[in-house]
């Protein structure tokens, strides 16, 4: 008895010990990365590095807000891209998942199927294909071009994740209603919509969590400067080969991911019950 | 009464199909059709040239997949990919199913733990690349001085993305670094799948801890590991803004993933039909391993 409980305890180290290292290991960088952007270059680049701050200075961010307010381009269009897609994805993916949930229809196990493979699809493999689309639509360096293009690739997984908050709700308040005579746009609109609220809230911020992630649409189907969104436009225009400016990369890499981190923080819950049934069922 | 049956059933299909219209319409145009053309593309001769005056490519015999191969491009990136894959996968599986079985024991603070443990998963990809290459960054860079005072100053230049040998394995801790926390989370919503009573009465038996864990705990969380690998599989598989960020390929073509090389191919060559004619490549070894591993793991029916 009194083997096993030491034995227990030496578990128990055992566990602590690998949670402190995973954990240093992914918040040391976001440690380091906050650290840095107080910094000054000169301090930045002192070595051996130093792991407090003497004076902290807030030099870079005064530098992103007035020298290199490019970035605040990006960031807005990459506001302006990120809503636009996470609407339409929702409404296409809403009307999808409702389909796919209520009717049962030989048609939908093969769309299932496509849906799940279009996932799997590598943007690049697109990509030269979709540029040649784009331009013929005339919808190469465009707002909408893009937001159609990271809405298709998005909304296969968000109308999976839709079906499944669909699957969640029972039938038979939408049979009755159907009964009484509510039309089926009704009885979805009315009545079935409703009560996925809290899906809906949760696929909503997965796609713009996701869409906020892009890069690779965007560096190939935008050419103006003024159009490029966050991710494109710091590496076309911050990561120069040799002069890099580290305290005002890492203040851009924070601010860049503050919306984010606040988006997680307050809705933490619905994010991650979305996900998880999302993945798990789907 | 018959009927009125197949009416409701006639506008039921109606409806349905008017529900899926816009998907099928942004899928068709902005997926299939790409696809089908990227791979009709990859036995062309097709430039930026055709691209701007629009003029059709010439079918060229197979030549952008005989030139890929003759030039030695190809099979060095699958391997990379392959290596880039398999390590990726491997090693966030072992460390987030630890990480779930720690988190999922009543440890003080695993609510808390859980929630901070996804903050480097919200970090947008570029950003994280930005993060890693500033760690080590191979004059300042903090990962160049833990080397120095791990070696105790034998190794005083380390440069982890700029040496051929160690540059792949820089791209794979950044992976890493971001993708850990999704699989964790995963894990743990499977881990909660596992009835604990079972467990207690494995345990109270005498099994001890890993007869538990493969016994009882992997195959009740089956469905979820193999999800979560699955997803894991294809988001490695397709990793371009990490690479191209952090080492844009290089040094020497070290880290030439498939993802790259095409990108390199049809954006930066413009040579469109050879870019084409590696994603297609691509697109089969993707396919064929998720396959395979879905052969290897048959799906079980748990009840």
């Amino acid at each position: 008895m009194k083997k096993q409980k030491s034995k227990n305890k030496g578990g128990k180290i055992l566990a602590v010990i690998v949670l402190i290292i995973v954990f240093i290991f992914l918040l040391f960088p976001l440690y380091w990365m906050i650290l840095t952007s107080f910094k000054t270059n000169m301090e930045a680049f002192r070595f051996p590095p130093t792991f407090t701050i003497k004076n902290p200075t807030i030099q870079s961010y005064k530098s992103l807000f007035t020298v290199n307010n490019d970035f605040f381009t990006y960031y807005i269009n990459n506001f302006i891209i990120s809503g636009l897609v996470t609407v339409l994805t929702l409404f296409v993916s809403i009307l999808a998942g409702y389909a796919l949930s209520r009717y049962n229809f030989k048609w939908n196990k093969f769309l299932i199927a496509a849906i799940t493979a279009a996932q799997m699809f590598p943007v690049v493999s697109r990509l030269i294909s979709l540029y040649g689309i784009m331009s013929r639509a005339q919808l190469i360096d465009t707002r909408a071009g893009l937001t159609f293009a990271l809405t298709a690739t998005l909304a296969p997984f968000s109308a999976m994740l839709m079906t499944s908050f669909f699957d969640g709700i029972p039938r038979e308040v939408e049979e009755a209603a159907y009964v009484d005579g509510a039309g089926r746009l009704r009885s979805f609109v009315n009545i079935a919509l409703p009560l996925t609220g809290s899906g809906i809230f949760a696929c909503g911020i997965y796609t713009f969590l996701q869409a906020w992630d892009d890069y690779l649409h965007a560096v190939t189907l935008i050419q103006t400067d003024e159009l490029r969104t966050l991710s494109a436009g710091i590496a076309l225009r911050y990561l120069g080969e040799l002069s890099y400016d580290w305290s005002l990369i890492n203040t851009i890499s924070i601010i860049g991911t503050l919306p984010m981190l606040l988006i997680f923080f307050f809705f933490n819950k619905y994010m991650v019950k979305g996900l998880v049934s999302g993945a798990v069922k789907g | 009464m018959k009927g009125r049956l197949n009416n409701r059933r006639n506008g039921d299909r109606l409806f349905s199909a008017v529900l899926l219209i816009p998907i099928l319409v942004l899928s068709i145009a902005f997926i299939l059709i790409p696809i089908v053309e990227s791979i009709f593309l990859s036995f062309q001769d097709y430039g930026s040239k055709n691209l701007i005056s629009g003029k059709p490519g010439v079918w060229n015999n197979f030549e952008n997949y005989k030139d890929l191969f003759r030039s030695g491009k190809i099979i060095p990136s699958i391997l990379i990919t392959f290596k880039f894959v398999i390590l990726v996968v491997l090693i966030q599986f072992i460390v987030g199913m630890a990480l779930a079985l720690i988190l999922n024991s009543n440890i003080k603070g695993a609510r808390f733990l859980r929630s901070v443990m996804m903050m480097p998963w919200i970090v947008p990809t570029v950003i994280s690349a930005l993060i890693w290459m500033w760690i080590f960054q191979p004059q300042y860079g903090i990962f160049k001085y833990f080397v120095s005072v791990i070696t105790g100053g034998a190794v005083t230049d380390f440069a982890m993305l700029n040496n051929p040998q160690t540059a792949l394995w820089g791209v794979i801790i950044a992976a890493l670094w971001k993708l850990t926390p999704l699989m964790t989370l995963l894990l743990l919503a499977g881990l909660s799948n596992v009835p604990t009573d079972m467990l207690e009465a494995a345990k109270i038996d005498g099994a001890n801890a890993p007869t538990r864990f493969f016994k009882i705990i992997v195959p009740y969380m089956s469905p979820v590991i193999k999800v979560s690998v699955t997803m894991s599989i294809i988001e490695n598989f397709k990793q371009f803004p990490l690479f191209w960020t952090m080492t844009g390929g290089g040094p020497n073509d070290a880290t030439q993933t498939l993802a790259v090389l095409s990108y390199r191919e049809a954006f930066v060559s413009f040579d469109h039909g050879s870019g084409a004619a590696v994603t297609t490549i691509w697109l089969v070894l993707m396919i064929l391993v998720v396959w395979i591993f879905n052969i290897a793991f048959p799906k079980e029916e748990m009840d």
